[in-house]
């Protein structure tokens, strides 16, 4: 049944409806800026204000951040070691969850405490540091991708969704003589393929904007990941030229492409994969799926 | 223990508890040699260095370990009480994660009441969709694009420059630092966080609304009496956690965010563990450093869960 809605509801409305679209546009317009600036012309980008749209048309900004070798070699590291850790980190979190999702295991519980220990307690920055050295990790590819590759959360996350599978399935083919591995394989994962795909997503994503592993356990500028080019082409180049005063800055701006244009470039690339990503992740929690899996 | 009748009729062996838990075992070999690999890497990489951390009471020695260094007591932990930054250190800290709170907690929830509201779903989604986006970007980016709008020609001195003021260098001045910080969290964080609030405020029933509707209720009233007591629950939970993370501020972002002209403000514990221990060596130190903030977040979240569980009847355990 519809009731009407009194005269101050609707000013409310009114008033919610606006309210949520400067919402919207705060989110977007920081990145619509960025891409903006990207794509201005060069003596255009150092102006200042906000770019609602690109002034003037320039792609030099991305061609410049395209010859530079550490940065393609950077994104390669990164694939690298995005699919490694993912992969990784499904296939053990999964193996580890799927026990902890029968009844009768009779090491639940303390596998069970044994992983929940660690979501309150850990040793520390440094003592993971050590570790890392001591294990001769440091400037290795390893230490990318298998530290910290099976989290408490994930588990319990898999373990939760597997316990909604119906137990019949497992106790039918345990009967007709299929092992546990058989089961796990042929049963349960393809069954499993939106928590696979909830956690794939979410680990990708965690691993592509990490850039903190990479600045303590690597030291060779050729094993960086995207992160920290990016971080240096911001932070570090032309921290002269920001420096400068706008009218000394004039001078430069005869130049066809200019430290902003690169910048702005060299956010986008490295933003723009998990842009690509986004509505695919988006579909699992408009399903409900990520969300049911929290409440479990 | 009640002896099984059954069993000794039909002439079984009798087990005890133990023979019987390694009987189940052998049957379950399988099960059990899936959980070694995600055992032995939790082992390795979170409670190896638990291990580690008991160096803070020790003049460790790499090449003797753990095992056969010298303990100093509280050497280190005495040493961080006396150093000249600890007092800056430990009010940066307590101050960020503090105001943090007050701003970051209440925000989603505020947007997630706002969002419910919404008469018509489709832009709800929409506004949701484009929530959610800053979450995923990565903390380099959202920090490059800080300066960028914080810079001497970006965009907030542009409009503080439209409004008659002077153009202000943020990024240099301590007085910002907490500000930028927290709002720059907020901007990346409050839709996300809408969606454990949402997923409570969806199981409302509907027909609740409409009865009250009926029996003369304001659409305050209603918010008030039906939808504020359906998400309390879980802002219990979600404020016992963030109570204990009062002391885990981002430090990664700060590290990205600082530079020496802020440190006033910016030092916090996490940033200077970082530079004294894995750009200076001292390790030993910084893990007494490390291991006395576990501590304390560890004493937090038992604290914010007994008030909790008194004030609202919800807690964690």
């Amino acid at each position: 049944m519809k009731i009407k809605k009194t005269k101050g509801e609707q000013v409310f409305d009114v008033f919610n409806v606006i309210l949520m679209a400067i919402v919207a546009a705060v989110m977007i317009l920081p990145m619509l800026h960025v891409l903006s600036v990207s794509l201005s012309e060069g003596s255009e980008s150092i102006k200042g204000g906000f770019f609602f749209y690109p002034h003037g048309f320039n792609l030099k900004g991305y061609e410049t951040v395209f010859k530079d070798p550490l940065l393609i070699r950077s994104y390669g590291n990164t694939i690298l070691y995005v699919i490694g850790n993912t992969v990784l980190t499904l296939f053990f979190t999964a193996l580890t969850a799927y026990p902890l999702s029968i009844p009768g295991f009779r090491l639940k519980i303390p596998v069970t405490v044994f992983l929940t220990i660690t979501m309150f307690i850990s040793g520390g920055t440094i003592p993971t540091y050590m570790l890392m050295r001591n294990m001769g990790l440091i400037n290795s590819v390893w230490v990318m991708m298998l530290p910290f590759c099976v989290g408490a959360y994930n588990v319990i996350l898999f373990r939760t969704f597997f316990t909604g599978i119906p137990a019949a399935l497992r106790e039918a083919a345990i009967i007709d003589g299929a092992s546990e591995v058989t089961v796990l394989f042929r049963i349960i994962f393809p069954l499993s393929k939106a928590i696979f795909a909830t956690i794939g997503l979410f680990t990708l994503v965690a691993k592509w904007n990490d850039w903190f592993s990479a600045l303590i356990y690597l030291n060779r500028e050729t094993m960086y990941p995207l992160q920290m080019i990016l971080r240096k082409i911001l932070f570090n180049t032309d921290q002269a030229m920001k420096n400068l005063d706008p009218v000394t800055r004039q001078m430069f701006s005869g130049n066809e492409v200019t430290a902003q244009n690169v910048k702005m470039a060299a956010i986008i690339i490295t933003t723009l994969p998990i842009l690509c990503v986004y509505p695919f992740i988006q579909k699992y929690f408009v399903k409900g799926v990520f969300v049911g899996t929290i409440k479990g | 223990m009640v002896k099984n009748p059954a069993a000794s009729a039909t002439g079984a062996q009798k087990l005890t508890r133990v023979q019987k838990f390694f009987k189940d075992c052998r049957l379950q070999h399988q099960l059990i040699l899936m959980v070694i690999p995600g055992i032995v890497l939790v082992f390795i990489f979170n409670y190896i260095p638990m291990y580690g951390a008991l160096m803070a009471f020790q003049e460790y020695s790499p090449t003797k370990g753990i095992w056969g260094s010298e303990w100093v007591g509280l050497k280190y932990f005495a040493m961080f009480f006396q150093s000249p930054y600890s007092g800056r250190l430990i009010k940066n800290t307590l101050l960020l994660g503090i105001y943090n709170l007050l701003w970051s907690f209440p925000a989603p929830i505020i947007l997630a009441l706002f969002l419910d509201q919404l008469p018509f779903m489709r832009y709800k989604k929409f506004v949701q969709t484009v929530s959610y986006f800053p979450h995923f970007i990565s903390a380099v980016v959202i920090v490059g694009m800080v300066k960028e709008f914080c810079a001497i020609d970006g965009v907030f001195n542009a409009i503080r420059v439209m409004l008659g003021g002077e153009a202000v260098s943020f990024m240099t001045g301590p007085q910002y630092f907490r500000t930028i910080f927290i709002a720059s969290g907020i901007w990346q964080g409050i839709g996300w966080g809408t969606i454990i609030y949402l997923a409570a405020l969806s199981n409302v029933d509907p027909q609740l609304h409409e009865a009250a509707t009926i029996d003369g209720a304001s659409r305050f009233q209603r918010v008030r009496y039906i939808t504020w007591p359906t998400i309390v629950p879980t802002t219990s939970i979600m404020l016992i956690f963030a109570v204990s993370g009062i002391l885990g501020s981002d430090y990664q972002k700060v590290l990205l965010m600082y530079s020496e002209a802020t440190y006033e403000t910016a030092d916090i514990i996490g940033t200077y563990v970082y530079r004294e221990g894995i750009e200076g060596g001292r390790y030993e130190y910084t893990t007494a450093i490390g291991l006395m903030m576990n501590l304390v977040s560890c004493v937090l979240l038992v604290i914010a869960n007994q008030i909790s569980r008194t004030l609202s009847e919800n807690s964690l355990w």
